[in-house]
């Protein structure tokens, strides 16, 4: 129970920290506030231009990709922002002090993880907020409020993959266009900004082998109230559950062998 | 070094150690050769180190010192060998044996830039899972010990390449390791810090405290004083 204890102590200072260096750069916040924001008003204004085909009007389409916006901030926090961290923590010889710890490497990077998801998850609750303020998207009140755990779902069922990306970081040391390179894809056959029926039915598949899919329909059935096309919100939960549960063993085997063979050969610390 | 203030060291080790006969460092066959390299840089490394020794590791640039440093601190795995502090093995014992080293890298790397001197002790005396009680006191201990307390508020990147060193060198000490493996230890330390170093070095050696520190050949005695000097030549390490 000690030792429990000890490591979500040691986890805890690692959250702490990254915490302490973001608000150490007053602007940060608010420069990804805007980010968002501008990102929010693009949409609006392409959304004017949308009319009928699979959205009944202007604002349904406004409605839609705003979510996919907030949805996409999360994921890119998973795939880009975890292993970029990681490959900070290399250049600037800060992740020896992990190695050598008595925390270890695996809780290490699983902490790591924890500040920007939660940092991406309050940025996307911002962006939505925005878009609802500013520009009067209709919000479903009733349940809404399910959208944090929501998130927080799919943030966990994120994790496995962007386990993947930092162990491929461990190994090659330059993941950063290879990480642009699957949220791109990732988002293209998920319907972040557009239906997935649009696409070729040859590639449809794979929309639903990924956990961004379920993730970007159960947040629009619970902000905006879209209903989801293929099973009810439980049945999407419950898919971003099992893609977590199925791919967290794999992926910690994965950065444990990445961790093991850079201590065989000798490049752990490379850069 | 502050007087009436010391680290205590080993503590945990002790408990641990089921013969204390037995050394507390103990190499025996270490090998490594770098992928795609025909020549091994080590082939039959063998050291032991009774507590309370302190030895020095010395050779050329390039006969590898950093990466038997590094084999002992956990950090890269021999190809063949057995290393062994207090009877745990870096690779079976991972957590226990990390919990007994204090590793200082060479250079001056390894802060974060934008957290202070104290955020620094406090965050490495939870990733070295101390018991959440002993960690403010270890904290204010080392900080007094290594003469931090007047910057203690003060951030990484605003500090002397000197106290960056001075910080370093703390961490390694903060979570009462029974080894301390040093990479070029003296770097950028003025003469008093220098004097500081070695006081607490000595204060460990005597306390049980074992050390195994990297120094370019000709420097030997600049860093540990009485202490056991080796050299690595020919892919084995001697006696000096």
């Amino acid at each position: 129970m000690r030792r429990v204890r000890a490591t979500a102590a040691g986890a805890a200072a690692i959250v702490r920290r990254d915490a302490i260096i973001f608000s150490s750069y007053r602007l940060r916040f608010l420069s990804e506030f805007v980010s968002g924001a501008l990102g929010v008003t693009l949409f609006y204004y392409v959304s004017r231009l949308v009319t009928g085909g699979e959205f009944a009007a202007s604002d349904d389409y406004f409605a839609y990709a705003v979510v996919g916006i907030a949805v996409l901030q999360v994921l890119t926090a998973a795939l880009v922002v975890l292993p970029m961290a990681v490959r900070q923590e290399l250049l600037t010889g800060t992740f020896e002090r992990v190695l050598v710890s008595a925390l270890g490497p695996v809780v290490g990077i699983l902490a790591m993880a924890v500040f920007p998801f939660a940092s991406a998850v309050l940025s996307a609750l911002v962006t939505i907020g925005f878009a609802a303020l500013v520009f009067g998207m209709q919000v479903e009140w009733s349940t809404a409020s399910l959208a944090l755990p929501a998130a927080i779902l799919g943030s966990v069922a994120f994790l496995p993959i962007a386990l993947l990306m930092t162990a491929a970081v461990v190994v090659v040391k330059q993941v950063g266009a290879g990480s642009g390179f699957v949220v791109t894809c990732m988002s293209l056959v998920a319907g972040v900004l557009f239906p997935v029926v649009l696409l070729p039915d040859w590639i449809e598949w794979a929309s639903e082998a990924q956990p961004l899919t379920p993730a970007v329909d159960l947040l629009r059935n619970l902000v905006v109230g879209t209903p989801i096309s293929d099973g009810s919100v439980w049945e999407a939960a419950g898919r971003l559950a099992a893609f977590a549960l199925v791919l967290m063993p794999p992926a910690i085997l994965a950065l444990r062998a990445s961790l093991r063979g850079a201590r065989r050969r000798g490049t752990i610390l490379e850069y | 070094m502050n007087e009436g203030v010391s680290l205590p060291t080993a503590g945990v080790a002790d408990a641990a150690r089921s013969d204390a006969s037995e050394p507390r460092l103990r190499l025996e066959g270490v090998a490594k050769t770098w992928p795609k390299q025909e020549v091994p840089l080590f082939a039959h490394i063998g050291l032991e180190l009774q507590p309370g020794t302190l030895a020095v590791v010395t050779g050329r640039n390039g006969v590898g010192k950093t990466t038997l440093l590094r084999i002992v601190a956990g950090l890269i795995s021999p190809d063949a060998g057995v290393v062994r502090l207090d009877g745990l093995s870096p690779g079976e014992n991972r957590r226990d044996y990390h919990r007994r080293i204090g590793f200082l890298s060479a250079g001056s790397a390894g802060l974060y830039a934008r957290l202070t001197v104290g955020q620094h002790l406090q965050y490495w005396g939870r990733l070295a899972m101390l018991p959440a009680a002993h960690v403010r006191s270890r904290v204010a201990a080392t900080l007094e010990l290594f003469e931090l307390g007047a910057i203690a508020d003060r951030r990484a990147d605003r500090l002397s390449m000197g106290q960056r060193q001075r910080l370093r060198i703390a961490l390694a000490f903060l979570h009462e390791p029974s080894l301390l493996v040093f990479d070029e230890p003296w770097s950028s330390l003025d003469g008093d810090a220098l004097e500081l170093l070695r006081a607490v070095t000595a204060d460990f050696g005597v306390r049980g405290g074992c050390g195994l520190f990297s120094v370019p050949i000709g420097q030997e005695l600049e860093v540990v004083p009485a202490g056991r000097i080796f050299v690595i030549e020919n892919g084995g390490l001697r006696p000096l």
